[in-house]
């Protein structure tokens, strides 16, 4: 059947309404307003801007610590001490090493950790208020919209395709079927965040790979309330150690926000040996360790979500400008990974992008030639300077925790040069080690299942992470060959998927004799491990109808 | 400007959108200075138009025929391509119906025009007409307007004008005008079948006071019927929970839990059910929760009344053999 699909024509598309993006189109907006009461020519109107969000609202899909530097924030909203939903400032900052049974504060906060200065706040709500201001300039935004598909045209973009709506499991189209919306931008700005699909796609074909492949760490997250006394609001405390091996990349947090609420996750970096460790349950033994159990004990989960981030840095920064398109925030890969912080640059990163924006629309030019001014002020602002600085940290703690920080301590005194300069790092999944199988299923029964008060099963926290999706559409959790799944990863790997996903999407299922993998994809909380990390690559991760997904409240 | 509206009927009933059009029409009309006539399509369907004629309208035109009894794409568009061509209106105005859906954009495409479907409002900028209609379910509002020659057509959503701000015709009746098509049986590829009634939903699972749930425990689809003779004995309905209608075993109609129903029944028989929460949410206000499942440490059992540590496939046909004997 060919659709014939409605026409729109904006001058800017913004595919996410994150930092990055709601960042861009408030910055936009500004400027335009600013450049209008100039008097000076074209006309433009903040009303040419959209933005899409897949999620249910703005910020429903937001999930981060979140420890935020508000230097980027304070650029774009210079008085947002006063408006915004700020949780509370860092009072007592900490690092501490977890054994099994101890926790050891670092005797000084290495300075990158260090967060005077810095908020704790919910990103869900600062996106949600950022939001808010960008609507109140006339910018477009349309939630529960999805991006599907980038129109290529030439050498560039020239729009996005909108997801079908009303399409059923078989993919045939229901009594409410809607087509997408083709929307035609002179820029399309991609802020899809993290690993975002659109930008996957359109960074291959392309061809518009960094140095290095991208990698990326997997983040589980829950907020609790506690009982009252049991965390300082405006405590901070990182974590390594207990209970990855110093042969894992990764660490925990604990934050004490308002309200005795308590903000807790851990990290680990999508690169470990053992095809069958699983996020979700090294981050249920972290609640255990005596350190978080007795904050914790007594109180209540009030939300639960996960996140991939992208570590790789500088080097890992696919080429972020083409003919008609820019990509910001996570996407382009601007997250510190040495302060895991990356608020800040992406905000900064949507700022910069409008800045080029305006230039290429009042020079009727949106082709790559003008659009370059936007890498040129990224190397010219303090996201460079920051990255710029740790632009080999990551892979510094490829061998390991000790040798890293042996290497991460030799780039801090050499401006992040560090022995090897580039260093170079390969994609994550490369570092399975396979498994003797016998092309037999791992029995899965036996798999963690918390006791129900400190610790949860996946499902349970699923749950608690608001997930919901229009059950009767195709599964948008495309896998390409199922074969593989039932035949060479069941002996190879024994089917990581079954473990590095934190919302128990993946199941391998008895079938006759052999096997076969089932996908729930309603339980997909959109973050993206599956994409990143199954050894075959053969997982495509898509967007499902708009306002399918999590519910980030408080998060 | 001439305004032809379009209306809808099926087996002598109105769909009262066609009122609400109408009603769009005449306000257009008055906008414009224009004047609006009415068809109504079908056969033996004179008193409808009749009715039509009662409102403040110029004209009705009653379009019958044989082969327009029941709905068919080809013959709506045979049929109205010619009565559009006789009466040459400027534009035409439909209910936005499934129907109206199904068959309009082909007659303005067999008409060589455009058509603007699913409108709520329109205005008068200057003698040219702009239509409004809703984009991104609702977020946003587009304006529409022709660029070519007429007819123009359009279609009204439902709930977009007020039927009961239709005028009535001043001086009692308007001229009913049959109009004359002409169709060939052969123009008509489609065979209309009996009409499908659209069954009421085939199951209220909230009114049910007996409900007998299956799990994973059940294995396979072919084991189903053994939950079903046990429902059938206890006079209850058959449920599951996610993953057996995600298989297909069972209709999505029948899922308990937070992406399905929420029941409330005398008892709830939970067979092969873990009781993971998203499932519990969906049943816990059964009055009385009997559970059997082989592991004794399912979370089910925390919140049964009663629980039964067993195999479901020996305690299926057991229950419903017992069932069966006291019933005689």
């Amino acid at each position: 059947m060919t659709i014939q699909r409605e026409q729109l024509e904006a001058d800017v598309l913004i595919v996410g309404a994150g930092p990055a993006g709601l960042g861009c189109a408030l910055h936009l907006a500004n400027l335009i307003t600013k450049h209008n009461a100039s008097g000076a020519k074209p006309e433009l109107s903040p009303e040419n801007i959209y933005v899409l969000e897949k999620g249910r609202e703005v910020g429903a899909h937001q999930l981060s610590g979140a420890i935020l530097d508000p230097r980027g924030l304070r650029e774009l909203v210079p008085d947002f001490e006063k408006t915004a939903p700020l949780d509370t400032r860092v009072t007592n900052d900490g690092v501490y090493y977890l054994s099994e049974s101890r926790a050891w504060k670092l005797p000084i906060t290495p300075p990158p950790l260090a967060n005077h200065g810095n908020y704790i706040v919910s990103l869900n709500k600062i996106v949600k208020w950022l939001g808010g201001l960008v609507e109140k300039e006339g910018v477009n935004v349309f939630t529960q919209f999805a991006g599907k598909e980038l129109i290529y045209e030439g050498q560039g973009i020239a729009g996005v395709l909108t997801e079908d709506k009303g399409v059923d499991k078989n993919g045939k189209p229901k009594e409410n079927f809607t087509p997408g919306y083709e929307l035609r931008a002179k820029v399309t700005v991609l802020s899809e965040g993290t690993h975002g699909s659109l930008t996957k796609e359109m960074v291959n074909r392309l061809k518009l790979d960094g140095l290095n492949p991208q990698v990326y760490g997997i983040g589980v997250k829950e907020l609790w309330e506690a009982q009252p006394g049991r965390i300082e609001t405006g405590f901070v405390a990182h974590t390594m150690g207990w209970p990855l091996g110093s042969d894992m990349y990764g660490g925990g947090w604990v934050y004490g926000m308002r309200d005795n609420r308590v903000s807790l996750g851990s990290v680990v970096a999508l690169e470990y040996a053992n095809p069958e460790f699983d996020p979700h349950e090294a981050f249920q033994k972290f609640k255990t360790h005596p350190f978080v159990r007795r904050i914790l004990e007594g109180g209540k989960l009030v939300r639960y979500g996960a996140k991939t981030l992208p570590y790789g840095g500088w080097y890992s920064m696919p080429r972020s400008y083409v003919d008609g398109a820019l990509i910001i925030g996570d996407s382009a890969s601007l997250l510190n990974a040495q302060r895991l912080k990356g608020i800040h640059t992406a905000i900064k990163s949507g700022m910069l992008a409008a800045e080029t924006i305006l230039e290429a629309l009042k020079a009727g030019d949106t082709s790559a030639k003008t659009l370059k001014l936007y890498k040129e002020k990224i190397d010219q602002s303090y996201i460079k300077e920051e990255l710029w600085k740790v632009r080999n940290f990551h892979q510094a703690f490829h061998g390991g925790l000790w040798k890293g920080m042996v290497h991460a301590a030799l780039q801090y005194i050499t401006g992040g040069r560090g022995l090897v300069d580039p260093m170079r790092s390969e994609a994550g999944y490369k570092d399975y080690a396979k498994r003797n199988g016998n092309g037999t299923l791992v029995d899965q029964s036996t798999r963690f299942k918390g006791d129900g008060k400190l610790t949860f099963d996946r499902l349970t926290d699923v749950f608690h992470s608001g997930t919901r999706h229009e059950e009767d559409q195709p599964s948008h959790l495309k896998v390409r060959d199922l074969d593989i799944c039932s035949s060479r990863c069941v002996e190879e790997y024994g089917n990581p998927c079954q473990y590095f996903c934190p919302a128990a999407v993946y199941e391998m299922v008895k079938e006759g004799d052999g096997s076969k993998l089932k996908i729930n994809a309603a339980n997909c909380v959109h973050c993206k491990p599956c994409d990143i990390a199954d050894p075959y690559q053969i997982i495509d991760w898509t967007v499902p109808e708009g306002g399918g997904g999590p519910s980030y409240d408080g998060m | 400007m001439k305004l032809l509206v379009i209306t809808e009927q099926r087996q002598g009933k109105w769909n009262n959108t066609s009122f609400e059009t109408l009603a769009a029409a005449q306000q257009i009309a008055a906008a414009t200075s224009g004047t609006v006539s009415a068809a109504v399509v079908g056969k033996s369907v004179a008193a409808l138009a009749e009715q039509l004629a009662t409102k403040d309208v110029a004209e009705v035109l009653l379009v019958e025929h044989e082969l327009l009894e029941s709905y068919t794409p080809d013959g709506y568009c045979t049929g109205l391509k010619q009565v559009i061509e006789a009466a040459t209106p400027d534009l035409v105005l439909f209910p936005h119906t499934y129907q109206v859906r199904d068959f309009a954009p082909a007659l303005a495409a067999m008409l060589g025009k455009g058509m603007v479907g699913d409108c709520v409002g329109f205005r008068n900028e200057g003698g040219k007409l702009v239509f409004v209609r809703q984009m991104f379910q609702g977020k946003t509002a587009a304006d529409v307007t022709f660029t070519g020659a007429a007819p123009w057509f359009a279609s009204f959503q439902s709930g977009a004008f007020r039927a009961d701000l239709l005028t009535a015709h001043r001086s009692g009746k308007a001229p009913v005008n049959a109009a004359k098509v002409e169709l060939k049986a052969e123009d008509i590829r489609t065979k209309p079948l009996e009409l499908f009634q659209e069954a009421k939903s085939a199951v209220d699972l909230t009114q049910s006071p007996v409900i007998v749930a299956i799990g994973r425990g059940i294995k396979a689809r072919e084991n189903i019927a053994q939950a079903e003779a046990l429902a059938k004995a206890l006079g209850g309905e058959i449920a599951a929970t996610r993953p057996i209608c995600d298989e297909g075993w069972l209709p999505l109609e029948r899922q308990i839990g937070s992406s399905g129903q929420t029941v409330a029944p005398k008892l709830y028989l939970a067979l092969g059910i873990s009781g993971a929460i998203q499932h519990v949410v969906g049943m816990k206000g059964s009055r009385t929760i009997v559970a059997v499942n082989k592991d004794q440490h399912a979370p089910i059992f925390e919140i049964a009344d009663y629980g039964i540590v067993a195999d479901i496939f020996e305690v299926m046909p057991a229950l419903t053999a017992e069932l069966q004997k006291t019933k005689g």
